[in-house]
């Protein structure tokens, strides 16, 4: 028999009502999801009311500060890092406060200021010894609030976003290929982030760079902070 | 179609139409969000569509979307591609419903589908799998127990009009609609695996 606490979830549900809170056990689970499926198939329910969109712009607005960046001018306010924790939370998007020049999609040329960005309290991490990344050698990072990919060819040290650019899947490494594959849509990229495949009707721009170097014999990347 | 070409397409449309209800702020790629308001304005319901598929009810649906957006419309970037703003998007909403779920219940009831939902948000369409997947358990129920679920969830009738639909008693049309909704959780579990 149901427990009380998700006989009264699924009577909040149909209520209408926001469900209360209860300790749920693991034999609860399947009911609970079930009715929420059930109720998420109710046709016409899906829609956010007016009401509510208008709220929320008006809020947001508010906690913005500002009704939006008049021209040019206030873009600076957005590249900041201000929460690394909602960074971590976007893990991998926050890469995009790293990005160098040349990783940009020529589609959206940025403002000459934005092309050289670093995050403003980043610090240098270290990925690896130096004499461990040998020549033509690629190796995976992950500081949470950023992912990527390092690698060495040419005498060059080069680091990319281990983010898909078309919906933000995580990439795996093909080491022997030297690929980066998308799990999600069969897209591939090379280690120096340009598109190798793609089965997607427009191309997906190419992997962010990070700022990468090596000191005292160890291979560092320039990410945000954790947990700042 | 794809985000960005499908952005192009609205965007172009509206500069034909000439009213267009705002300002445009900066000549910027057809693929990028010229401020937050239109990040907000083309994201808004995806969000909330999305986080209403996954709680069932509007008042957390409101809470979870108004909770995406503050935290992730901060730190945007703003002339990261319609995409990136998308995934981004996405991954605030992973994290705010599972720590919704933490909170309320101690336990992830629903949690993002990368295939499924990453499809129905890039088109902005409700999500016809839902319907489809509650569709498919109602089929496999007997068929009171499949009527007196329909009616209740996704009708929305009373206690009292599914008992009078299905010619019983209310009492008899609660203890049904419990032991309907427990053989529904056990085939939908079964379908997931």
């Amino acid at each position: 028999m149901s427990t009380r606490g998700v006989r009264r979830f699924v009577k909040d549900l149909l209520r209408r009502r926001r469900p209360r809170p209860f300790e749920a056990g693991p034999g609860d689970e399947a009911e609970l999801r079930t009715a929420v499926l059930l109720r998420a198939a109710r046709p016409g329910g899906g829609a956010a009311s007016e009401e509510f969109v208008a709220g929320l712009h008006r809020r947001l607005a508010q906690e913005l500060g500002e009704p939006a960046p008049a021209r040019g001018g206030n873009r600076r306010r957005f590249i900041q890092v201000s929460s690394a924790a909602a960074v971590a939370a976007a893990a991998g998007a926050g890469v995009e406060h790293l990005v160098t020049s040349g990783a940009e999609p020529a589609a959206a040329p940025p403002p000459p200021e934005e092309t050289t960005l670093r995050p403003e309290n980043g610090r240098w991490r270290a990925v690896v010894a130096a004499h461990d990344l040998p020549e033509g050698g690629v190796l995976p990072f992950d500081f949470g609030a950023v992912a990527g990919f390092v690698h060495r060819s040419g005498g060059q040290l080069r680091a990319v976003s281990a983010t898909c650019t078309h919906l933000g899947c995580r990439l795996n490494l093909d080491a022997p290929a030297r690929r980066l594959n998308c799990p999600c849509h069969r897209t591939s990229f090379a280690v120096d982030g340009g598109v190798l495949m793609h089965q997607l009707p427009v191309t997906p721009p190419p992997l962010p760079h990070l700022v990468v170097r090596e000191a005292g014999g160890v291979v560092e990347v320039l990410v945000p902070p954790e947990g700042a | 179609m794809p985000v960005a070409q499908r952005f192009r397409r609205r965007r172009a449309e509206q500069d034909e139409a000439g009213a267009a209800p705002r300002p445009r702020l900066h000549a910027v790629g057809a693929d990028v969000y010229p401020d937050w308001e239109a990040v907000y304005r083309d994201n808004v319901d995806r969000v909330y569509r999305l986080m209403f598929s996954k709680v069932g009810n509007r008042p957390d649906a409101e809470d979870l979307t108004t909770e995406v957006f503050l935290t992730a419309l901060r730190p945007l970037r703003v002339s990261a591609s319609v995409g990136e703003v998308r995934a981004y998007l996405l991954a605030t909403a992973r994290t705010v419903l599972a720590g919704h779920w933490r909170r309320t219940l101690g336990r992830e009831i629903t949690a993002l589908d990368e295939e499924r939902d990453v499809a129905a948000f890039e088109a902005g369409t409700p999500d016809p799998g839902t319907l489809a997947r509650a569709e498919a358990i109602l089929a496999l129920l007997p068929e009171r127990y499949g009527r007196i679920l329909r009616l209740r969830f996704l009708q929305a009738c009373s206690l009292k009009e599914a008992a009078e639909q299905l010619g019983t008693t209310v009492g008899n049309a609660k203890v049904l609609q419990h032991r309907a909704l427990r053989q529904a959780a056990q085939l939908a579990e079964g379908m997931e695996t």
